[in-house]
């Protein structure tokens, strides 16, 4: 067992694998699709009527898309996931009766409805192909997809899609509360350490981002986007590593400095932090610093900044918005930044670390793993 | 516990989360170090290790366990740091040699 994971976590390896693999599944549905999430989060940075260059009909692409396309293509990689091309085409098809169920984005909806449908038609496949007579593949093939899929797609629209509007309404009604209430940045002592744990693409993708494009359709943009994606309290921890961690993780931290801030890839940060997990105090209060900034000062983004680069960051910030969102990352690193240097200048053991700390994990070998 | 001799390692899949992040780079890099013993390095998704083909997992420590359930007939290597980690500097040592590689 790893003891660099966090203390409280640490002997839960079996339900922190069950975890990151819901959340790497919620993941994997949107993960494949963000270039069509850019395409629309560029249309509607340029387009609607408060973006750069306001124009009625090249907006009029911007529903559509956030209400059909995107669900759609959630559903079918969710399906393909399940059951391969047939799955995605079920997973596709019923979709389309949760879209048609509601008025609100229907992420949630397809991230439910594609993987079962797809589970169905794999179940029903798995009766059918055995007892299917030579040359009547296709035929049965293509009628077991079209009949089960229209059932999925019935279900979808009488049953999942209200039920998903529903729990949209109380998960929306609930984060606006904590906007409204000022409490949001407290948000960050769950989201900083679960990133920590490779969480971040569960907690961005699977949880945040569906609510963050209900407020953007909305409002025409959301602070949802900005609360695991902010590139600053990462940036502040690898910063004080350069600059008071020991030789050996000095000479990889400006390399990794560029890769997180501008590449995007946090996963580059999560090992400095597990090597001291204490460090997770100085993410928590980055994080909560950059929340509080952006909220105080009303910012938001028009679509989920992936990967979490600094540039990513400026093409998905509307007009308006840019000094708001640049002072909560330059606020959240400095913040980060103090907090991990007085961290590691207090708790300095000597060049050894990273040495003895990998020593360790050769000596646990599979450490973690079971 | 699965094991290889480096001499018989042909392909390498480093995996991540997403499959596109940061398993992508580490796999750039490895390339690079083993483009002369004629072995290939690809990435994917730590869900879909099961459909590649493979003589060694790579993956972070925060997703071992999960690399483990999927390909649990594999050597699965571990590292902790995506930059400048001894395991993997080991790793492209043990190919180069052909020696024994285990996740032991």
């Amino acid at each position: 067992m790893a003891n660099f994971i966090p203390a409280g976590t640490g002997g839960h390896t079996g339900w922190r694998a069950a975890v990151q693999k819901l959340g790497g599944n919620l993941a994997g549905m949107v993960i494949p699709n963000i270039g069509a999430f850019i395409a629309w989060g560029l249309l509607t940075a340029l387009f609607i009527p408060t973006g750069w260059l306001p124009n009625e009909q090249l907006a009029a692409m911007v529903g559509p898309m956030i209400i059909n396309l995107l669900p759609i293509l959630i559903g079918y990689t969710g399906g393909r996931l399940v059951h391969g091309q047939r799955g995605a085409v079920i997973g596709a098809v019923a979709t389309v009766g949760v879209i048609v169920g509601t008025s609100i984005p229907m992420f949630l909806g397809a991230m439910i409805i594609g993987p079962l449908a797809a589970w169905v038609l794999k179940r029903i496949d798995a009766v059918l192909d055995p007892i299917t007579p030579p040359g009547f593949e296709m035929l049965i093939g293509n009628f077991s997809l079209g009949i089960a899929g229209l059932l999925m797609a019935i279900l979808g629209f009488l049953g999942i899609g209200p039920t998903v509007n529903a729990l949209s309404d109380v998960l929306g009604a609930g984060v606006q509360t904590l906007i409204d209430t000022g409490l949001l940045p407290l948000a960050s002592i769950l989201v900083e350490p679960a990133k920590i744990l490779f969480l971040n693409n569960a907690i961005n993708h699977g949880v945040l981002a569906p609510i963050g494009v209900v407020q953007a359709e909305e409002m025409g943009k959301s602070i949802m986007f900005m609360l695991e994606t902010n590139p600053g309290p990462g940036l502040g921890i690898l910063v004080a590593f350069w600059l008071a961690g020991n030789s050996v993780l000095r000479g990889s931290a400006p390399g990794a400095i560029v890769i997180h801030f501008l590449g995007g890839i946090h996963e580059i940060y999560f090992p400095y932090v597990l090597l001291r997990p204490v460090l997770v105090l100085a993410a928590i209060a980055g994080g909560a610093t950059g929340v509080a900034t952006f909220l105080v000062t009303g910012v938001g983004l028009v679509a989920t900044p992936s990967p979490g680069s600094i540039f990513a960051y400026l093409a998905v910030t509307p007009p308006g918005n840019h000094f708001g969102v640049l002072l909560g990352i330059l606020l959240s690193a400095t913040v980060s930044f103090l907090v991990a240097w007085v961290i590691l200048k207090a708790t300095k053991s000597g060049d050894d670390d990273l040495a003895a700390a990998q020593a360790k994990s050769q000596a646990m070998k599979t450490g973690g793993a079971e | 516990m699965a094991s290889i001799s480096g001499a018989e390692v042909k392909h390498v899949v480093v995996a991540c989360e997403a499959g596109m992040g940061s398993s992508v780079m580490v796999a750039k890099m490895l390339a690079k170090q083993l483009k002369d013993n004629g072995v290939t390095v690809s990435h994917s998704p730590v869900n879909q290790l099961a459909e590649t083909q493979h003589d060694v997992v790579l993956c972070h420590r925060g997703l071992s366990a999960r690399a483990k359930q999927a390909v649990p007939n594999s050597p699965v290597i571990v590292f902790d740091m995506f930059l400048g980690d001894l395991r993997i500097a080991q790793l492209v040592d043990e190919i180069k040699r052909g020696a024994l590689i285990s996740d032991e």
